[in-house]
């Protein structure tokens, strides 16, 4: 048999154990890049969280509201009637507003839209088994069905607007808003006029016994709030509203490669977002991306703002920047802090390996420095050497003469490739060979 | 058990846990590639770990045509080519025209007398020079050509290192060939 069939033959689909710290290292290190490499310099997992915990805040701040952009369901209601069904007595599943729903008013109008039928609901609603009583309900009990349009993006604040869901006469109650995205701040007000009391639940657990109270929905799902109006011990109307409450996507992003070096560098960003189906990426230098992982190459060295913003199905939006992208450069210049100079005599500066080996002449090793000033003083002051010259260092000679050992001072002022400027400060120590 | 269309999918979310099924479904097959590159298990886990980096990070390369098996080992033994640049100039250098080979007059072997973990060994005792090429070339199937462009080399070199490469391949498979008889014919 041939030699390479053998090899082929035996090895090409052959399996070897790794050992399983292998394993460990590797999920460690694709950890570590997700968080740790933003901005080695000012960035790290803890400023990232406050971004977070800030954003989610100022989500919360501004609902209802122009963070949440859901159009969707207001747009249905300003188009439609009611797309919820109504406040109505559900004592025992029956209903005595019925002709609520058999309206011709209550159009389907989620049946244009594909439909996905909200299964998160957090607290079972019972009534739905009651659908057969009222077939038409049915369709309306299906909102979200979230296809992402391009006009969903444009957020109107329904903020003001307050819901009715039901144009009935038998609706106890409005609200201001009966969807949205987490964290949903709702306020309902009891239309009722002979109650003097009034119980709501709000389907995760809290209550309230206000006329008119404000509840913040933080965890997704579809919750039936339910109201009881009492005068004085009698219980004489209850409704209900379903709301529904849409999770947000997650934003996260890092850059490669590390320590990237702009305008040089073509930049690729990796997208961490989870449940988003939409992004938009602001590169900072009036350049966007909706691509899921763009690659942007900047023309020119500036600190950049990068800040991406993803969207769920739902519309529900959430957003993450990073500061100043680029601070960290991967050029740099170094001096060293100390040189013996070569006793024989003067040589000009220039400086090769094999000087190097002895370190005979005193200059920086670095990378990408475009512009270069050095200038080296004595103790006392006096300038001493010059050069803009990188490649011409100094020789320890001053005026012909060997300089006497001891602690000069030296300064650097340039530019790198990318036109960062820098200036550096150091001392360096001359020793004289001794003979 | 996730479909690879699913582990795809997953992955090129950064989704961690279907990294993790990726790395458990593939790890071994790749680390017998990656052992074929190198000299020994250590440096081939090190390999193995930087092919999954790449594998992890641009999952988006994978068109969809062609096996993905064929994709995976593709990245790996890319990897082991970089592994091999990056650490040319830190190899003892082995004049490889010193190797003086031994005519064995065998130009053929039995394939079921030499078991993979010989094989492997074989491959790991080569000069990384020869190993690259003799892999390339025999296992995965390039022609000299493209291992010419692959390595930097001129095609010659490539022709001239994996004839050698061979000569010194089968030196030592009879080497282990005489070693075993040796050890049944004193039982």
């Amino acid at each position: 048999m041939e030699l390479g069939k053998l090899f082929r033959d035996k090895l090409e689909n052959a399996e070897i154990v790794p050992d399983p710290s292998i394993n460990v290292r590797l999920m460690r290190r694709i950890a570590r890049r997700e968080f740790m490499t933003f901005n080695p310099a000012s960035f790290n997992v803890y400023y990232l969280g406050t971004l977070l915990v800030a954003g989610i805040t100022a989500a919360i701040l501004l609902l209802p509201s122009k963070e949440a952009p859901v159009v969707f369901p207001d747009k249905v209601i300003n188009e439609v009637t009611v797309p919820i069904p109504e406040k109505s007595d559900i004592e025992a599943g029956k209903t005595e507003s019925l002709n609520t729903r058999s309206e011709p008013g209550i159009t389907k109008h989620v049946s244009d839209k594909p439909e996905k039928i909200q299964e998160n609901s957090r607290i079972p609603v019972n009534e739905q088994s009651e659908a057969e009583s009222r077939p038409s309900r049915v369709d309306h009990k299906t909102l979200s069905a979230p296809v992402v349009k391009n006009d969903i993006l444009t957020k109107e604040s329904g903020s003001d607007k307050l819901v009715s869901s039901s144009k009935e006469a038998g609706s106890l109650f409005v609200s201001s808003v009966v969807d949205g995205c987490i964290p949903l701040k709702v306020r309902f007000i009891c239309t009722a006029i002979d109650a003097d009391t009034y119980r709501w639940t709000f389907g995760d657990g809290g209550v309230s016994y206000d006329k008119a109270p404000q509840w913040i929905f933080d965890v997704d799902g579809e919750y039936k709030v339910t109201l009881e109006v009492y005068s004085g011990d009698k219980l004489i109307g209850k409704s209900y509203e379903l709301i529904k409450v849409y999770p947000r996507p997650v934003a996260n992003f890092e850059l490669s490669p590390e320590k990237a070096v702009i305008p040089d560098d073509e930049i690729r960003f990796i997208n961490y977002s989870t449940e988003a189906v939409k992004y938009m990426w602001d590169f900072g230098d009036g350049t966007y991306s909706e691509l899921f992982e763009p690659q942007h190459k900047y023309t020119q060295f500036d600190n950049y703002d990068v800040k991406l913003k993803v969207y769920n199905g739902f519309g529900c939006a959430d957003s993450v920047i990073v500061q100043n992208a680029f601070a960290g450069s991967k050029y740099y210049i170094e001096f060293p802090n100390a040189f013996i100079p070569n006793s024989e005599g003067p040589t000009g500066g220039i400086y090769s390996s094999k000087s190097d080996e002895m370190a005979q002449i005193f200059h920086p090793s670095s990378s990408g420095v475009n512009e270069y000033h050095l200038k080296i003083f004595s103790k006392m002051g006096i300038l001493i050497f010059e050069s803009n010259d990188i490649n011409i260092g100094w020789d320890g000679y001053f005026k012909g003469q060997l300089s006497n050992s001891g602690v000069y001072i030296w300064k650097v002022r340039g530019k790198y490739r990318n036109g960062e400027p820098f200036t550096k400060m150091g001392d360096v120590t001359l020793l004289r060979n001794q003979q | 058990m996730m479909s690879d269309n699913q582990i795809i999918e997953g992955c090129t979310r950064h989704d961690r846990r279907c990294q993790q099924v990726l790395y458990d479904k593939y790890s071994r097959f790749l680390l017998g590639v990656c052992l074929r590159y190198s000299s020994d298990k250590a440096e081939a886990e090190d390999i193995l770990q930087e092919s999954f980096l790449k594998i992890f990070f641009n999952i988006s390369d994978y068109s969809g045509t062609g096996s993905f098996t064929g994709w995976l080992r593709k990245v790996a033994v890319n990897t082991a080519i970089t592994h091999y640049h990056k650490n040319l100039k830190h190899r003892y250098h082995v004049d490889i025209d010193e190797y003086v080979s031994v005519e064995t007059g065998i130009s053929s072997f039995e394939e079921d007398f030499f078991t993979s973990d010989e094989l492997y060994m074989v491959l790991n005792e080569l000069p990384a020079g020869y190993r690259m090429v003799f892999n390339l070339y025999a296992v995965e199937g390039y022609k000299h050509r493209e291992i010419a462009e692959m390595l930097g080399v001129d095609t010659n070199t490539s022709k001239s290192q994996y004839s050698r490469a061979k000569a010194v391949i089968r030196d030592k498979l009879e080497i282990l060939r005489k070693l075993r008889k040796n050890y049944s014919d004193n039982d």
